[in-house]
């Protein structure tokens, strides 16, 4: 399942010729930067959603699971168009990047200064480490089956270790009403959202608890493994995409 | 940025300072601005009336400031897809099958720029309103479809990005040899699925009429949502084809320092 690197030279642009390549460059930058901002945030805000929108929900068992995997899909689609058809090894990155960019301006815009949610309720999550890793594990290997397994497992499971600088102080226990919780929890008590009752956070199901400090390991390491197949199934949604038919009727 | 082959001896005359392969940037700088006014104005438009007469869809003042807002946004949108896509059409080049390499190479530039346009609009219906919707549904108990932020992401957001999705389709159909000559499955792709988008508006309201209190945003009455925005992946196949074709045009062309 190699890329298959054609060995074809060709002779650089100079002159004019070299500035309407460059130009066009520049045009693709801004239209891709914008489409994967606007279609990437919302395939994510729709499918790890408040998982991501709330400190109180970036727990041990879901939080880990659900990003990462979600998180996988556009950077293996565009991975392939940029890889196999251009040689550049920053489809990954460019999809996180832009994702960071679009749920920083909504949580500053959309939650802080129109509904006043504080900042810290609503930090994003990063994915830029494993979108990172992802990008030089294909570029090295220049393989689908490595990048799919090394590169996948790598994505989720650098996760977690990336986020906990940004969360682990929302971690720290507090006692409230006879109870102890997390300060994360805290925020979800304080500030009312009116769409969300408790019954609808999904966090810490069943009986996690019971394996302690082992949960988040766990969580992780399946992710990893759904994150392999997740990975290559999104590489050939990637490739199907990427056609160059034209048809003679729709 | 719907030029056609009878008004190309002029434009050979242009004294303009820009390229001739970028002759419609200021128009697309402009379709930027306009459209970033727009938007920030409908931000800020909710930031000033929201809370104040956005809560409760059976007060006056709703109706005062947000059907009332509802109802410019479908005359402005009707009338816009009249005029773009019927100027579109009626100005299309009829004389394809002549068209100067040259000039084919600066219409390639201006569907990038259509495209471009797209999906900045795009940017504002997907990536902020979208999460925005998450935010007040938080802080407002939805009495109606039409709260203070539908009424601007699904009722005006949404149709204006399709409007402008199809202008580039209908541009590429009217004005480019090989898209008139086939229809471009990718660029069909990423125009259409996005549009089913609009279409998904319906299912998701259908969805929240069972449970209108609540606002869960993985939940599966808003999938069809994200299936309809994995088709803007066919923005990959247009820049290959856009590519090839440029590559080719290119090697028409003469060298010049």
């Amino acid at each position: 399942m190699s890329a298959n690197l054609k060995k074809q030279f060709f002779q650089p642009y100079t002159g004019e010729k070299a500035r309407i390549s460059r130009a066009y460059d520049y045009l693709i930058l801004v239209l891709a930067l914008f489409l994967f901002i606007g279609s990437f945030h919302l395939h994510f805000a729709l499918t790890v959603g408040d998982w991501d929108f709330w400190i109180d929900w970036k727990d041990r068992q879901w939080w880990p699971l659900v990003t990462p995997l979600m998180g996988i899909t556009f950077p293996a689609a565009v991975q392939m168009v940029m890889w196999e058809k251009f040689r550049l090894p920053l489809g990954a990155t460019l999809c996180v990047a832009a994702l960071s960019i679009g749920t920083w301006i909504a949580r500053i815009f959309a939650y802080h200064y129109w509904n006043f949610f504080p900042i810290n309720m609503v930090l994003p999550s990063t994915m830029l480490p494993s979108a990172l890793v992802l990008d030089v594990i294909l570029m090295l290997s220049n393989s689908l089956t490595v990048t799919a397994i090394l590169g996948g497992s790598a994505f989720a499971l650098l996760f977690y270790p990336s986020n906990w600088p940004i969360i682990g102080m929302f971690h720290e226990p507090v006692q409230y009403a006879n109870g102890q919780l997390t300060v994360a929890d805290l925020f979800g008590f304080q500030y009312i959202r009116t769409g969300m009752p408790e019954y609808l956070r999904i966090i810490e199901r069943g009986t996690l608890r019971t394996y302690g400090q082992y949960a988040t390991p766990l969580s992780a390491f399946c992710s990893a493994l759904l994150c392999t197949l997740m990975y290559t199934l999104w590489w050939y949604i990637g490739k199907w995409f990427a056609t160059v038919r034209y048809l003679t009727k729709i | 940025m719907a030029t056609t082959s009878e008004q190309l001896p002029s434009l050979l005359t242009n004294d303009s300072k820009v390229p001739w392969y970028l002759e419609d940037l200021p128009k697309y700088l402009k379709g930027f601005g306009i459209l970033t006014v727009i938007y920030i104005s409908l931000r800020l438009y909710q930031g000033e009336f929201a809370v104040s007469t956005g809560l409760d869809s059976s007060e006056p003042a709703f109706e005062t400031y947000w059907m009332r807002l509802f109802n410019i946004e479908l005359v402005v949108i009707t009338l816009f897809v009249t005029g773009m896509w019927g100027y579109l059409w009626v100005s299309r080049d009829r004389n394809l099958d002549k068209l100067a390499p040259r000039e084919e190479i600066r219409r390639y530039f201006t569907l990038t720029m259509w495209i471009s346009i797209y999906t900045f609009a795009v940017y504002w219906a997907g990536s902020y309103f979208a999460e925005q919707d998450n935010s007040w549904h938080q802080v407002a108990i939805r009495d109606t479809p039409f709260t203070a932020n539908h009424i601007i992401e699904f009722y005006f957001n949404f149709p204006l990005y399709v409007i402008l999705g199809g202008s580039a389709w209908l541009y590429a159909r009217t004005r480019l040899p090989l898209y008139a000559k086939g229809i471009s499955l990718p660029l069909t792709l990423a125009v259409f699925g996005p549009f089913m988008i609009l279409v998904s508006v319906g299912f998701n309201e259908w969805g929240h009429t069972f449970w209108f209190r609540e606002e869960f945003f993985a939940a599966p009455i808003h999938w069809g949502f994200v299936i309809g925005v994995w088709f803007a992946l066919g923005v990959g196949g247009i820049l290959l084809q856009g590519v090839t074709r440029l590559i080719e045009l290119l090697d028409e062309l003469e060298d010049n320092p």
